[in-house]
């Protein structure tokens, strides 16, 4: 017997040597079960008051105690503001060009200067935040609407199906997603609307790459097999017993692509191949600065320092949620 | 290990020839071209009819395909609209170094950074050594390579007046290249150290856990000879199948670096034949891209294989 359990047993044992400790521990159990029915099988440390929190309660909590996570929170809530009341917080038109006021430093009356074109940046910075944000949450959902189906009829069935499905993961991820996205846009001709349908095209590899993996996993577990035993209808396993599973990870599937997609309209748009003067983007703004960096450093600045702040905060959620979620990165 | 090999090689062309297929059908299936755009001077309908037949763009598309991919076997893409007098390949061939050079560097510089970063860290794990490289790690990741190539351009060129704040300098003169290169080198190598210093913290992390290495330790070993002979090994495993697809990748990725700098690299002449809706030049270059990155993947399969007998042995047993 190792030094450690014989002390312990020392212990329990002064406490049995003395009986006044004892039986008032008895008497105060007894109180407590003439008050409240005590169950007969009590956790250790229960109590009425103890309540066992959902998951998803214990998820936000662990959640907020990440600083980044928070600040991210904090910034998306901020930005989506921002771009849904874009026409109210500025008395200036983002396309509106007034050779007076060219190429002025910050002051009182424009906060951010102006641009080569006289246009208030402030406001092009607002009106800058909708595509991004555009971007970031339609290639999202429809990636999931597409990638989840997809993934998990691939991963269930198995089969052709699952091997053609793999096909065109493989093809898909055989380059990377910038330079299908850049072939998909010139193709289709330059705008917002086609860089969002290519990073569609593109997005929902992703997360049909992510359900078929965590369908096959889930597809071989007890639950399932006895589901599949009581006779209930495929349609219903997958609906009811393989999606719930899959929620979490498909939460964080969705907020790590906004990062990615943000990224991508900024770079894009930057190479001119994204949204279309006159409506303003942050990486369009910065290409515009190409000629007047040098003596105009706000022209660049403003734009460079809200696109990384925006990937920052959005990779900071998407890092946050994995953490509180605890999903595994590789599947 | 041959059948290994043999299986991976024919997953790879299978992909490469299904990407041929799709990028091939949608650039000519999709309405518009290069004839079709905003041009000054509207093309009459001979002068289309003659353009399409000189480039065999009156074919079914079918026909179309197979006759590409038989000349893309031999790597041969064809001529560009814009340049005919020079071929696809030759101007791949004439482009590539630069985009190569520039990629290669960056990526073996960010892989440096990044595993002597991550083996900071996780060698002092939940120390404050360990926090500040996390916490670097994830905030120069978030720096995208055109933001932080402006930044050091405006900074270090303009202000300081340090470096040369673009071109590729004199060819013949290799001081003048690398001190042309140093300013687009560090801008696109530091955002990509972030990711580098994660991953390697991740994996050495996790086979410092594992119970292999408790057991190295129970029996008595010396903390070097666990740290090299059970812990690195072990970590190198996902380290080299993540790292070698960055030269690839960052080969590719030049593209927003070159435009920032104004390099005459193969990223350029991607986003400028974008623009002018070159077909044969961007399917050229996107396929030969996919042929590099395959090779590379494929390398790095064959790799693994060798480094983890797992991998051959279970593939065996299938």
């Amino acid at each position: 017997m190792s030094e450690k359990t014989l002390a312990q047993s020392e212990k329990t044992a002064s406490i049995t040597a003395n009986p006044g400790a004892e039986s008032s521990i008895l008497a105060e159990a007894e109180n407590a079960a003439q008050d409240t029915l005590v169950p007969l099988f009590a956790p250790e440390g229960y109590t009425e008051e103890t309540h066992y929190s959902s998951f998803w309660v214990g998820a936000w909590r662990r959640y907020r105690r990440n600083r980044l996570a928070m600040f991210g929170l904090v910034y998306a809530t901020f930005i989506i503001l921002v771009a849904v009341f874009a026409p109210m917080l500025t008395p200036y038109e983002f396309d509106k060009i007034n050779m007076v006021t060219v190429l002025e430093s910050p002051s009182m009356t424009h906060p951010f200067g102006t641009d080569h074109l006289g246009r208030d940046i402030l406001t092009r910075m607002i009106f800058g935040a909708r595509p991004m944000l555009l971007v970031g949450i339609l290639t999202g959902l429809a990636g999931l609407a597409i990638g989840v189906p997809i993934g998990v009829l691939a991963g269930y069935l198995g089969g052709v199906f699952d091997w053609i499905v793999t096909r065109l993961i493989d093809m898909f991820s055989a380059l990377p997603w910038y330079l299908i996205v850049l072939y998909l846009v010139m193709v289709l001709s330059p705008s917002l609307e086609n860089l969002i349908l290519a990073m569609i095209i593109t997005g929902w590899v992703g997360s049909c790459r992510m359900m078929r993996g965590l369908t096959f996993s889930i597809r071989e577990q007890d639950y399932i097999e006895a589901a599949r035993a009581l006779g209930i209808p495929t349609w219903r396993v997958i609906a009811f017993h393989v999606l719930p599973q899959a929620a979490p990870l498909l939460l964080w599937g969705f907020a790590a692509g906004i990062p990615n997609s943000v990224f991508a309209e900024a770079g894009l748009s930057f190479l001119g191949m994204g949204v279309r003067p006159p409506r303003p983007s942050w990486g369009q703004m910065l290409a515009d600065s190409g000629f007047y960096w040098q003596f105009w450093p706000h022209m660049f600045i403003f734009p460079s320092v809200m696109i990384t702040l925006s990937v920052l905060a959005f990779q900071g959620i998407a890092d946050g949620l994995r953490k509180a979620l605890d999903v595994s990165e590789n599947i | 290990m041959l059948v290994y090999t043999l299986k991976r090689l024919g997953g790879i062309l299978m992909t490469l020839v299904l990407l041929s297929l799709f990028t091939f059908t949608l650039s000519r299936v999709v309405p518009g071209g290069p004839w079709a755009q905003g041009a000054e001077i509207p093309l009459s309908e001979q002068q289309i009819q003659a353009f399409k037949e000189k480039y065999g763009l009156d074919l079914p598309v079918w026909r179309q395909y197979l006759i590409w991919l038989g000349n893309a076997a031999t790597l041969d893409f064809g001529r560009p609209f814009t340049e005919p007098e020079r071929t696809v390949t030759a101007l791949i061939r004439d482009t590539l170094p630069f985009s190569a050079l520039l990629g290669g560097i960056a990526a073996t510089l960010a892989i440096a950074m990044g595993v002597t970063l991550g083996v900071i860290a996780a060698a002092y794990q939940e120390s404050w050594i360990d926090s500040i490289v996390t916490s670097y790690a994830v905030v120069i990741a978030t720096v995208p390579s055109f933001v932080m190539a402006f930044l050091m351009k405006y900074f270090l060129a303009a202000r300081l007046r340090w470096f040369p704040s673009g071109a590729w300098g004199n060819p013949d003169d290799w001081r003048s290249v690398a001190w042309h290169l140093v300013l687009p080198v560090a801008a696109f190598a530091l955002p990509a150290t972030g990711g580098v210093a994660r991953w390697t913290r991740q994996c050495i992390a996790e086979a410092m856990a594992s119970d292999y290495v408790r057991t190295a330790y129970a029996k008595g070993l010396r903390s070097t000879g666990v740290l090299t002979r059970h812990v690195l090994r072990n970590a190198l495993i996902p380290m080299i199948t993540s790292f070698l697809p960055l030269y690839p990748g960052m080969m590719t990725g030049s593209l927003f670096i070159e435009a920032v700098f104004g390099l005459p690299g193969l990223g350029k002449y991607f986003v400028v034949s974008s623009t002018n809706r070159d077909y044969p030049l961007v399917l050229g270059i996107t396929m030969f891209w996919a042929l590099l990155i395959a090779l590379t993947y494929f390398l790095t399969d064959v790799l693994y294989g060798v480094i983890d007998p797992r991998v051959r042995i279970s593939e065996r047993q299938r």
